[in-house]
């Protein structure tokens, strides 16, 4: 099992390290890629903020950095990357195979078929813990995002880990890991209900004597509440103001910069009257934010799903969303093999034997209903994407609204692949609930 | 509402639904076409026009004429003089003819590597300053000093030099205009045009030593007329850019207004000399224009440009008639003028046109839909597909029946279950719940199949762009000796037999695949897309005969009479050929109709494989000079020189459908 695992984690990295030296000029393709690449994660802008800050001067001059103040020491102590871009390199490879690990502590928790009010009636259907690893990191969009380098791998890397560790009811490092995702892009915020609630839920399970809830959301939210505010003062230390304040966390609320990105943002604030922008920022952000109660009353029961519905929520509706929030969206869709309709690509890393694959002939339930629909979506877009880009910004026979239609079909595919999920974990639950109903048809109100 | 819903969910169990892919597929792909045909008719196609106000074509007076006639004939004598030099000395008479009309010059060396063969040359270029210009835009005038012919274009160059000359004693000038000698039609313009983006490797081409601002627009002359002069008939009008991208259609517009409205010169486009204005030689132009997009190689010097979103188009002399030098210098001039007024880059006029005559287009929204329909044809079919692969087999339970049997590989169930389902009004009917379910699919074997298919691609890729020029026909040949039968074989070797339905989800995702990468590729190159899109359809229909009914393939011997369900054995002929065959026989291995049916199958996958089709299609073009080692040559060095994606489309979309397709014939024989 560990060796199958090392074996996974070395050969992800090779194609990461093969990628970053056999086309030395691939990341700064892909760097220049808006769907990559968002004015709060973009790499390039990473550097300019970096020169300025080890020039002395205030990395937030400008209006081009505004990523968090911490990652300009990290990325200081690299080597510069026009000269040695494989330090840069390593360090991203590195990231990605620790969310991967995350990923694998998350499905070894099998909380994703039975958590503590839940157990799924499908629950043996599952793929290994490995193979979930696997479908993460040999996800062509994982892969692309991090040969682009944006910051966002980090936070995905953190949030991963503060899901992981929910998971496994260790209270500290999840709210620490959290707290890190939060500082550095601000959304992993709205993941605090559904965590603390799986976190409230594996403890429980794990202790003999009752929680309390008010106790525990207490401590918890004032445990999130100190690790943010030690980042920020730590980050005003480095920076000497709180100028980074309204430039990072300012930049994802406000909407000052228009660079065209995947999300749906971007085309509504550039066609909108500005009278009307103030306004529509507050309905823009509640719509987003008023996913988080929803969520959690309606999958009390499953917190866990709840947070990836919520990921996947993150990666439609968010100010700057990239490429880099649905591979993590699509990392986690793994771990409900169960809803699945049908035998996945995952066999390519688990025990492999033709016999193996015969066996499995047996009828599945019919659970999650528009797969083929939703991929198929989902690739038109990732190919009609670039080239209706490249159709507006280089041969210029194309404008805007050709990259917005395409955006929007990518958005479609997402919300048709969170919209299917979903149905079929509430069916779920509801054939868990009334075992007569299994196989018959349901309306979903 | 709820009613139509239950309708629809009723209706997606039909069989009869399931039974109409291939037709609809096969609808599509005749309606493609024929839309196609139509275009070329008065009610479909519309007159040009001129719809940028800007430009004013045929405005303004000219005034090239007179004593500029005498400095032609004394520029076209030193350039037939210079003619003779070499090239080293010619680039010194150019230079000073250039800077002695009161121009800046500069000069360029480019030396490209293709496939172990060398293109250089030098270009020689002069910059006038515009008088009312503040350098921020500037428009060409290119003469390359040969033209696509090979031929020397002598009185091209003369008639540049002499406007270089002319146009620096106007005053109304508001852009640059930057005059280009290029020493050939391709790789010159290719390594200018480069160079002044700042987009060339400066291992290969030099960089420019003067620049002007963004470029608005180029034109090049095309006018091999020796010493003594020749006098044209029509000017050609050449418009194809790299990759098939295309001007835009206000500066192709302005150039006819001017030429024929100013100056009485026929305008002719894509080689029609003889054009009457009926349906036949429109559609032909149209298909001329259509082949030379989707091929997308260079058309002329000012191919080059297109890519950079500089509009550009060559005016080329043909025939023998009554039109002068001068007549061509006054077109240019006027051209010239009308550019000169554009007050931003051309935008408002169509980037996306089919041309079926110099005065007749259909723009994007009228032709576009055939190509989609072609490309959806695939998808349609692979739909189906996916429907069907998931489909339990071997139902012998029907609907609305009393019938007991239990349908077989049900593990609960000695009576079926049977589930009501309401239709629309008062109709109701009960299945067997089997029908409604849906089985595994396996997906790892056909989708890992399909993956190593498309990166085999790249070894013909690489080979072609790497091959030395002057051993690719024969490296093109044992290619496709190998390649023909290689699917045929590799079917028959794999350890062990695709299921049914692994067969037909192999099909499914290359045609996925398939209509995937050509509707995205219509919105870049529509011929293209189109010409693979025909080429392909057949895939679609293409069945794998005799293949076994078993789910687990360790029984693969044991039911090779079992009859197969009419809906997957039913073979079809490629559309718009004929329609599919609706006999109801069944065949089966031992049927020697399938055994027919297989070989006729694998002929015509053989006919339309990528190498056939291109062996083909250059042995039998009736343009002198086009021969398969030139089509391989143009090729490569569209490769290595201008960037050509007509090579990664053809080895890495087309060819892999065209392996899989024959792979999937290939697994069905000899069982």
């Amino acid at each position: 099992m560990d060796k199958q695992k090392a074996l996974l984690f070395a050969s992800a990295a090779g194609i990461r390290l093969l990628l970053f030296t056999a086309f030395p000029s691939l990341p700064a393709v892909l760097t220049g890629r808006v769907e990559l690449s968002t004015p709060v994660t973009s790499f390039k802008r990473l550097q300019e903020g970096l020169f300025l800050y080890t020039h002395n001067v205030s990395p937030y001059d400008g209006g081009v950095f505004h990523q968090a103040p911490l990652l300009l020491p990290l990325f200081s102590l690299l080597p510069d990357p026009n000269r040695y871009p494989l330090a840069t390199g390593l360090l991203y490879i590195f990231f990605d195979l620790l969310s991967a690990h995350a990923v694998t502590l998350i499905a070894e928790t099998a909380v994703s078929r039975c958590s503590r009010l839940f157990t799924s009636p499908r629950k043996d259907s599952q793929y290994s813990s490995t193979a979930v690893a696997a479908a993460y990191l040999f996800n062509p969009f994982t892969i692309v995002t991090c040969i682009a380098r944006p910051t966002s791998i980090i936070t995905n890397t953190f949030i991963l880990y503060a899901i992981a560790n929910a998971a496994t009811a260790k209270s500290l490092t999840f709210i620490l890991a959290l707290g890190f995702a939060s500082y550095l892009s601000l959304y992993p915020i709205l993941l605090f209900p559904p965590l603390l609630l799986l976190c409230y839920d594996q403890t429980a399970t794990r202790s003999q004597t009752p929680l309390s809830p008010t106790s525990f959301t207490l401590s918890h939210f004032s445990g999130l509440t100190a690790t943010i505010s030690t980042l920020l003062y730590l980050s005003y230390l480095i920076t000497g103001s709180w100028q980074f304040l309204a430039s990072t966390y300012g930049t994802p609320l406000l909407l000052p910069d228009l660079t065209p990105n995947v999300g749906l943002w971007w085309y509504f604030f550039i066609e909108m009257f500005d009278s009307f922008r103030e306004f529509f920022l507050g309905v823009f952000w509640l719509h987003m934010a008023s996913y988080v109660c929803a969520l959690c009353i309606r999958l009390r029961k499953q917190p866990l799903f709840a947070t990836v519905a919520l990921l996947g929520i993150i990666a439609i509706f968010q100010p700057y969303p990239s490429i880099a929030d649905s591979a993590l969206f699509m990392g986690l869709v793994p771990l409900y093999r169960h809803i699945f309709p049908c035998k996945s690509l995952l066999y390519l890393i688990s025990p492999l034997s033709w016999s193996f694959l015969s066996r499995l002939t047996h009828t599945s339930p019919l659970v999650m209903r528009y797969s083929f629909v939703s991929t198929a979506v989902l690739l038109y877009a990732t190919l009609l994407g670039p080239s209706f880009y490249h159709l507006w910004i280089y041969a210029g026979s194309g404008n805007a609204n050709f990259f917005y239609a395409i955006t929007l079909v990518w958005s479609l595919g997402l919300i048709v692949v969170l919209g299917d999920m979903l149905y079929a974990v509430l069916r779920d639950e509801l054939e868990a609930e009334r075992p007569e109903l299994k196989g018959k048809e349901a309306q979903q109100i | 509402m709820a009613a139509i819903s239950t309708a629809i969910l009723a209706l997606r169990r039909d069989r009869r639904i399931l039974k109409l892919p291939p037709y609809l597929s096969a609808l599509l792909i005749i309606i493609g076409v024929t839309w196609l045909l139509l275009l070329p008719l008065n009610a479909y196609s519309r007159n040009t026009y001129v719809s940028e106000n800007a430009l004013l074509p045929g405005q303004v007076h000219t005034y090239f004429g007179g004593s500029e006639h005498n400095i032609f004939r004394a520029y076209r004598q030193e350039v037939s003089a210079i003619s003779e030099k070499t090239p080293e000395e010619r680039k010194e008479s150019l230079v000073d003819i250039l800077s002695s009309a009161g121009l800046k010059v500069g000069t360029q060396k480019f030396k490209y590597g293709v496939s172990g063969n060398e293109v250089e040359g030098e270009n020689v270029y002069a910059l006038l300053q515009g008088p009312r210009a503040d350098a921020t835009e500037a428009i060409v005038l290119i003469a390359a000093w040969k033209n696509m012919n090979g031929e020397i274009n002598y009185s091209g160059v003369a008639l540049v030099l002499t406007l270089a000359r002319y146009f620096k004693r106007w005053s109304l000038w508001s852009k640059d205009i930057i005059f280009l000698i290029s020493s050939d039609s391709t790789a010159g313009p290719q390594a200018w045009v480069d160079a002044y983006h700042d987009a060339h490797d400066p291992r290969y081409v030099a960089s420019l030593p003067i620049k002007s601002g963004a470029l608005q627009g180029a034109v090049a002359i095309d006018y091999p007329a020796g010493t003594w002069g020749h006098r044209f008939d029509k000017l050609h009008v050449v418009y194809d850019g790299i990759n098939g991208q295309l001007p835009n259609l206000d500066l192709f517009n302005t150039a006819v207004s001017i030429a024929s409205g100013q100056m009485g010169i026929g305008c002719t486009l894509q080689r029609m000399w003889e054009h009457n204005d009926q349906y036949l030689p429109r559609l032909q132009t149209m298909l001329r224009g259509m082949l030379n997009q989707g091929l997308g190689h260079a058309t002329g010097p000012h191919s080059s440009f297109i890519p950079y979103h500089v509009d550009a188009i060559t005016l080329q002399t043909v025939g023998d008639g009554w039109h002068d030098e001068m007549s061509l210098g006054r077109t240019v001039e006027g051209l010239f003028r009308s550019l000169n007024n554009l007050l931003e880059h051309l935008h408002q006029s169509f980037f996306f046109y089919l041309l079926m005559q110099a005065n007749r287009f259909v723009s994007i929204g009228t032709y576009l839909p055939s190509a989609m329909l072609v490309a959806g044809s695939f998808t349609v079919m692979c739909i189906a597909l996916w429907v069907q692969s998931g489909r339990p087999e071997d139902l012998k339970g029907k609907v609305g029946s009393t019938d007991e049997k239990s349908p077989a590989g049900e593990k609960e169930a000695n009576t079926p279950k049977m589930v009501l389902i309401k239709g629309p009004g008062s109709s109701k009917a009960i299945v067997p719940i089997t029908m409604l379910g849906v089985v595994e699919r396996h997906l790892f074997l056909p989708f890992a199949l399909l993956t190593s298919f498309h990166f085999l691609g790249l070894v013909p890729f690489y080979l072609f762009n790497h091959t030395p020029i002057p051993s690719l026909t024969t490296a093109f040949i044992a290619f496709t000796i190998v390649t023909l039968p290689l699917p045929y074989i590799l079917a028959n070797i794999l350890p062990r037999k695709l299921t049914k339905q692994e067969l037909m989800l192999l099909q499914c995702f290359t045609l996925l695949l398939l209509g995937l990468f050509l509707s995205a590729l219509a919105t870049l190159n529509f011929s293209l897309s189109l010409l693979i899109g025909l080429l392909s359809a057949p895939f679609s229909f293409i069945r794998p005969l005799g293949t076994t009914d078993t789910s687990s393939p360790q029984q693969k011997q044991s039911s090779s009479t079992t009859p197969i369900p009419p809906k997957f054995s039913k073979p079809m002929q490629p559309p718009p050929t004929s329609n599919p065959p609706t006999s109801s026989t069944i065949p089966s291995k031992t049927n020697p109709r399938t055994l027919i049916l297989h070989i006729l199958q694998a002929l015509l996958l053989t006919a339309l494989s990528p190498p056939v089709v291109i062996i083909a299609a250059s042995s039998l073009w009736n343009v002198p000079g086009v021969s398969l080692s030139q089509v391989l040559a143009m090729a490569t060095t569209g490769w290595w020189i201008h960037g050509l994606w007509t090579g990664v489309v053809v080895w890495l979309v087309w060819w892999p459908a065209w392996f899989t397709a024959s792979f999937l014939v290939g697994a069905g024989a000899w069982f």
